[in-house]
């Protein structure tokens, strides 16, 4: 549920977590990313950081600029002066990742894992079985046939959940268990209902279904999109996977090895809670792609 | 001739960090990072008349050899790992000229577990998202991302502020913090922000029991080991997005310093923790507390003391203060 009045939770001395509410749910988490917009744009002296995530905002701030009770009264003021949920609208850029779907990079991987930690169905193929997909093509459709709604960031630097927006795209997998030892930079991801884009080479527990040769994250900042971040990607982005050949792959590896690949965003992208509820709406679910 | 350090053994883990680390990236999942225990770090600036965002090297456990190839003010503060200049005692808390060629050498740690060196000037290494701070975990920061290694060496800055160079300056007694070889700390804790997840006789037992520190902790983690926590209903009258264990949340931001709960164990996280993930945390260890932490030791034992919000921001002031000129004799 999101709860009547937030609850504002001390964390030590200089940190306050805020509670909306206590589910995973799409308009709560909306409610927190245009929130955390509003205390943005509030410029509240004293107030250092935001981390937004599902149902909450962990505030940072400087106790001898802001007491908690103030900060807490002023946050409260604006979550406040919101208005209507239908009537909130939030900038969310949607940045376009191209993907090779049951690659031969993440295919090595679960290789790797089934010789060295013990045997294991194909990745794709148990998304395949466990969403009564036709097969790897309609996988590959149904992935890529939806935005993805960046709910937060976390576990790793640059590591966003990412959550489909079109309910017909849903897709759910089990995790790895035990999780490997290691996954490749620019994997696919999908574990539970959440994808995701692995940002460096770290042990995981997603299933694996394609890989993308552009970075999401970049600590050598050599690419122009990395030019004053190190991450892509913020909470309440959008992503667009889209489906490519073995042959644009290469050429997009090329260019981001070679520096000058430049990221495919469409920064003047709004999302409005109202035209969504109102698409929700129209949707026959026993559609598929 | 700029001067510069050449690193002749790095040490176990010495790392660049600066005051107060990397802001503005934690919703992206970049800690603050920075030195661990910060008063010393500062002091140290204060020494060799550095201002306060002047980088320096954070040693830990086993400290390092460096040569300066010019002439310079350095100080030691922290903890004491046996400095040498050329064979002789190297006094800590105090800044010393150091002429070029001369080789400062550490041992271990002997008393306490991280000293600090600041140089006037300041470690010159980029700048990373604004900050000179090494996160090794993702190779942010620092000196090419990670922590020293043998045979690199370090540029240092003009950047230094008003009296920068005067060697001989101490840092009076009273005001350093109070290191010692004492195997037992008391840590302040602040109750929250998930402490309605555990029971009122789990939260009595925390705050009574001795935690012993495990040797699996680093700048992500502190690991603890100690009685079974107890929890309230709730932990287990929960949604399914909230995950299986009584421990499982549905995912959300740390706080650095947040005692993160995994099953039955207990984690403090710090300088380099995770942002975010699906763990309560029903303790905040405050800002003002983790010089205890930085300088103990695997196998040491805590015992936390329940502080409020206010009384936490006021001891935070309380070093704040020492940390700056007056503290120098």
């Amino acid at each position: 549920m999101i709860y009547d009045e937030p609850k504002f939770l001390p964390g030590g001395d200089r940190f306050i977590e805020m509670e909306l509410g206590n589910e995973l749910n799409f308009d709560l988490n909306f409610l927190v990313h245009s929130l955390s917009a509003k205390i943005r744009e509030a410029e509240i002296t004293g107030l250092i950081e935001l981390l937004p995530n599902m149902a909450s905002i962990v505030i940072s701030y400087d106790p001898d600029l802001i007491s908690f009770s103030d900060l807490k009264r002023e946050v409260l003021g604006h979550y406040h002066n919101m208005g209507s949920l239908e009537g909130m609208e939030l900038l969310s850029p949607i940045y376009y990742i191209p993907v090779l779907y049951c690659d031969p990079v993440t295919r090595g991987c679960w290789e790797d894992y089934c010789a060295k930690i013990g045997e294991k169905e194909y990745d794709c193929d148990v998304l395949v079985r466990l969403n009564n997909l036709d097969g790897y093509e309609q996988l590959a459709r149904i992935h890529s046939g939806t935005e993805y709604w960046v709910a937060a960031l976390g576990f790793y630097p640059g590591l966003a959940s990412l959550i489909a927006l079109d309910p017909r795209c849903r897709l759910t997998a089990p995790k790895y268990n035990p999780p490997r030892t290691w996954t490749a930079k620019g994997t696919i991801g999908y574990g539970g209902s959440v994808t995701c884009v692995y940002p460096a080479n770290t042990p995981g527990g997603y299933q694996m279904i394609g890989h993308t040769p552009v970075p999401v994250c970049d600590m050598d900042q050599r690419l122009p999109a990395f030019s004053q971040d190190l991450a892509l990607l913020r909470p309440g982005d959008r992503v667009r996977f889209f489906p490519i050949g073995q042959e644009e792959y290469d050429y997009v590896e090329r260019r981001v090895t070679a520096g000058d690949y430049v990221h495919n965003v469409a920064h003047y992208a709004k999302f409005s809670i109202r035209a969504y509820h109102e698409w929700l709406e129209t949707l026959d679910m026993k559609e598929r792609f | 001739m700029a001067l510069s350090v050449e690193v002749i053994k790095a040490g176990l883990e010495t790392s660049v960090q600066d005051f107060p680390g990397r802001y503005g990236f934690w919703e992206q999942g970049f800690p603050p990072s920075g030195p661990f225990d910060m008063w010393s770090f500062r002091l140290a600036n204060v020494l060799v008349g550095n201002g306060p965002e002047a980088a320096g090297l954070e040693c830990q456990f086993m400290g390092p050899t460096l040569r300066f190839s010019e002439d310079c003010v350095v100080a030691f503060t922290g903890a004491e790992m046996n400095p040498t200049l050329d064979g002789e005692a190297f006094p800590m808390w105090e800044s010393v000229a150091v002429t070029a060629g001369q080789v400062l050498a550490c041992g271990f740690a002997r008393v306490g577990a991280r000293a600090y060196l600041a140089i006037s000037g300041g470690i010159d290494v980029p700048t990373v998202l604004g900050a000179r701070a090494t996160f090794h975990m993702a190779g942010v920061g620092g000196m090419e991302g990670h922590a020293l290694k043998d045979g690199q060496s370090l540029n240092v800055g003009a950047g230094a502020g008003a009296g920068a160079g005067v060697p001989g300056r101490r840092v009076k007694q009273d005001c350093r913090p109070a290191i010692s070889d004492n195997k037992e700390w008391q840590i302040e804790v602040v109750q929250g922000p998930n402490d309605d997840w555990i029971a009122d006789d789990g939260i009595e037992r925390f705050l009574t029991s001795e935690w012993k520190l495990q040797a699996r902790s680093n700048r992500t983690g502190y690991r603890l080991e100690g009685p079974d926590w107890i929890f309230a209903d709730k932990a287990s009258a929960k949604g399914p997005e909230h995950g299986e264990h009584p421990s499982n949340i549905l995912d959300h931001g740390y706080p650095v310093g947040s005692i993160n709960l995994c099953g039955q164990t207990p984690i403090i996280l710090v300088n380099d923790a995770p942002s975010a993930g699906g763990f309560i945390n029903p303790f905040t260890v405050p800002s003002a507390a983790f010089w205890k932490l930085a300088q103990s030791k695997p196998n040491d034992i805590y015992r936390f003391r329940r502080v409020s919000v206010d009384e936490a921001q006021e001891l935070r002031r309380s070093i704040d203060r020492l940390c700056a000129v007056e503290s120098i004799a």
